[in-house]
């Protein structure tokens, strides 16, 4: 029995590259679902994924100059993200209309350039691997940098993390306390557009958002207190990640779909037994009597 | 040397004056009601005093510092779907003194705790804010303001909306807060509240505002307050209307 969990469980892992895709995932995982929690709560769910096209040329770009270096990828997915967010921010505020509409008309223009660049400078097996991301790809280097760019996202969050919460609850209090609350929302913006680029290596550019918004969004079902969300999203990114390397590796699946499939699947039975506003928890409250205490 | 004083102001939204040749002081410690008709200006007066509202002449000198202003909105900004607690709410009236980095000590939770009692809210502390009654979540919102340890609170219509039983807490603590030092500018539509509550009225109409006594707005034939004003409050009306 032993045996059979370590060559399941266990064993994978001895692989070089399958170390280095857990180890990789496993700062994924700590630096992805918090930044989702906030997402979600802002009712910001999808620029996650507008910010995952608009990350696209930089990437692309990046790729055209200097081949498959992640470093300069990365650098130019950054710099790409952010073009993009102070765009879609200064096209809103000079025109007037809704940030999410000049968001979705940037990010459509950033994936089709950045499809265009890919396709111009290589093939199709490239841009396979940008848009779908691959494990065999982690080496060293990439690693050290996911590793960097998801320590310096958790430290940066939990320097913001006051400021952000108040901002995000009441943002006319931190105005009144002198704090530009324009401020805090770019510099998170910013860890989610460092965050994307730090996923795109093993998950894709599509897919990295999944790790940040579908723990988060599976976590509503578990706890109603921001610190029980946070720990319960970080825990499933967790699970999601090594359970679908396993997956991957056990049934030669693609790692990334595998990943964000599992906590897919998380989502799917947390909504319909979850503990809050679940199918299942629904019903109950309709059943329960008027005096029964209210779960917490 | 009032704290918060206003200087021939004149205010305007979207190219419309609203208000203009508005003078006078606020007394330190003492309740001030802001009282006139939807559209006299109550709001844009606020704005402006917050410095939310640049004037369009004259000026605002207020003595206090940002973090210690306090301004309650009519419409809340409050996001009611982020998950945080009573406690934690109240919490955040540390900003002041603590910021975004520096930790809450026991005696920050303590003084917590005693806001919370002085509100009757202990029972709540653990409650999302989503939950709560609009009297509940009011005497939270105040809760904050006492943590803030302001020293100059605004507030637009308090009691809208709110039940009778939170009414006289909410009174109570604004009159200890006025006895404390804090300034306290509230709008009020309720001419009885406006006479248990206020020091001082300042009453905007037809574009001006003026300074009268609270006594001035009791009903001068049975020297009740006058439960329904009349309003627009045409000055003449007020025989005991005088400017400061």
């Amino acid at each position: 029995m032993l045996a059979l969990l370590d060559a399941w469980l266990l064993a994978p892992f001895d692989y070089g590259f399958m170390g280095r895709a857990a180890v990789a995932g496993l700062a994924l995982s700590l630096a992805a679902p918090p930044l989702g929690v906030f997402l979600m709560l802002r009712g910001m769910s999808l620029i996650g994924d507008a910010m995952s096209h608009a990350i696209l040329p930089g990437i692309a770009l990046g790729f055209l100059f200097a081949g498959f270096s992640l470093p300069i990828m990365s650098l130019g997915g950054i710099l790409s993200g952010l073009v993009v967010a102070v765009l879609a921010g200064s096209v809103s505020q000079m025109t007037g209309h809704r940030e999410d509409s000049a968001m979705a008309s940037f990010f459509l223009i950033s994936l089709a350039a950045g499809v265009m660049l890919v396709s111009l400078g290589g093939s199709s097996v490239d841009l396979t691997h940008v848009l779908f991301g691959s494990i065999l790809a982690v080496d060293t280097t990439a690693l050290l940098l996911i590793a960097s760019i998801a320590t310096l996202i958790v430290l940066s969050l939990a320097g913001i993390f006051r400021a952000l919460v108040v901002e995000c609850l009441d943002p006319l209090f931190l105005r009144g306390q002198g704090v530009r609350g324009g401020l805090v929302h770019g510099v998170f913006l910013g860890l989610v557009v460092l965050n994307l680029t730090a996923g795109f290596q093993t998950l894709g550019t599509l897919m990295a958002v999944g790790l940040m918004m579908l723990p988060a969004t599976t976590a509503r079902f578990w706890s109603q207190r921001l610190e029980g969300l946070i720990v319960i999203a970080i825990a499933i990114a967790l699970i999601a990640n090594l359970g679908g390397l396993l997956l991957s590796y056990h049934f030669s699946l693609p790692s990334g779909p595998a990943i964000i499939l599992l906590a897919g699947l998380a989502y799917i039975v947390s909504a319909l037994c979850g503990r809050h506003h679940s199918l299942i928890a629904r019903h109950r409250r309709r059943a329960a009597p008027l005096n029964a205490p209210q779960p917490h | 040397m009032a704290r918060l004083q206003l200087h021939d102001l004149q205010l305007a939204r979207g190219g419309q004056t609203v208000l203009e040749h508005l003078d006078g002081r606020f007394q330190d410690g003492a309740i001030t009601a802001l009282i006139g008709a939807n559209g006299a200006g109550k709001s844009t007066l606020i704005s402006a005093i917050m410095g939310m509202l640049p004037p369009v002449a004259g000026r605002v000198e207020c003595g206090v510092s940002r973090e210690r202003c306090a301004w309650l909105p009519q419409q809340l900004a409050l996001d009611l779907t982020f998950p945080m607690s009573v406690e934690e709410l109240i919490m955040t009236g540390t900003w002041p003194s603590h910021g975004a980095f520096k930790g809450y000590c026991a005696a920050h939770y303590r003084r917590g705790r005693e806001i919370m009692a002085r509100l009757g809210i202990s029972h709540l502390a653990h409650r999302q804010l989503g939950e709560l009654s609009g009297g509940q979540r009011q005497r939270a919102l105040i809760g904050r303001t006492l943590m803030q340890e302001a020293e100059l609170l605004l507030l637009d219509e308090p009691f809208a909306n709110v039940d009778g039983e939170t009414v006289e807490v909410l009174m109570e603590v604004l009159r200890d807060m006025a006895a404390a030092g804090t300034t306290i500018l509230v709008v009020l539509h309720d001419m009885e509240q406006l006479s248990r509550l206020a020091d001082d009225v300042l009453l905007l109409a037809g574009g001006h505002g003026r300074w009268v006594g609270p006594e001035a707005l009791l009903d001068y034939h049975t020297g009740q307050p006058a439960r329904a004003p009349r309003l627009p409050i045409d000055f003449s009306d007020i025989p005991h209307a005088g400017t400061a």
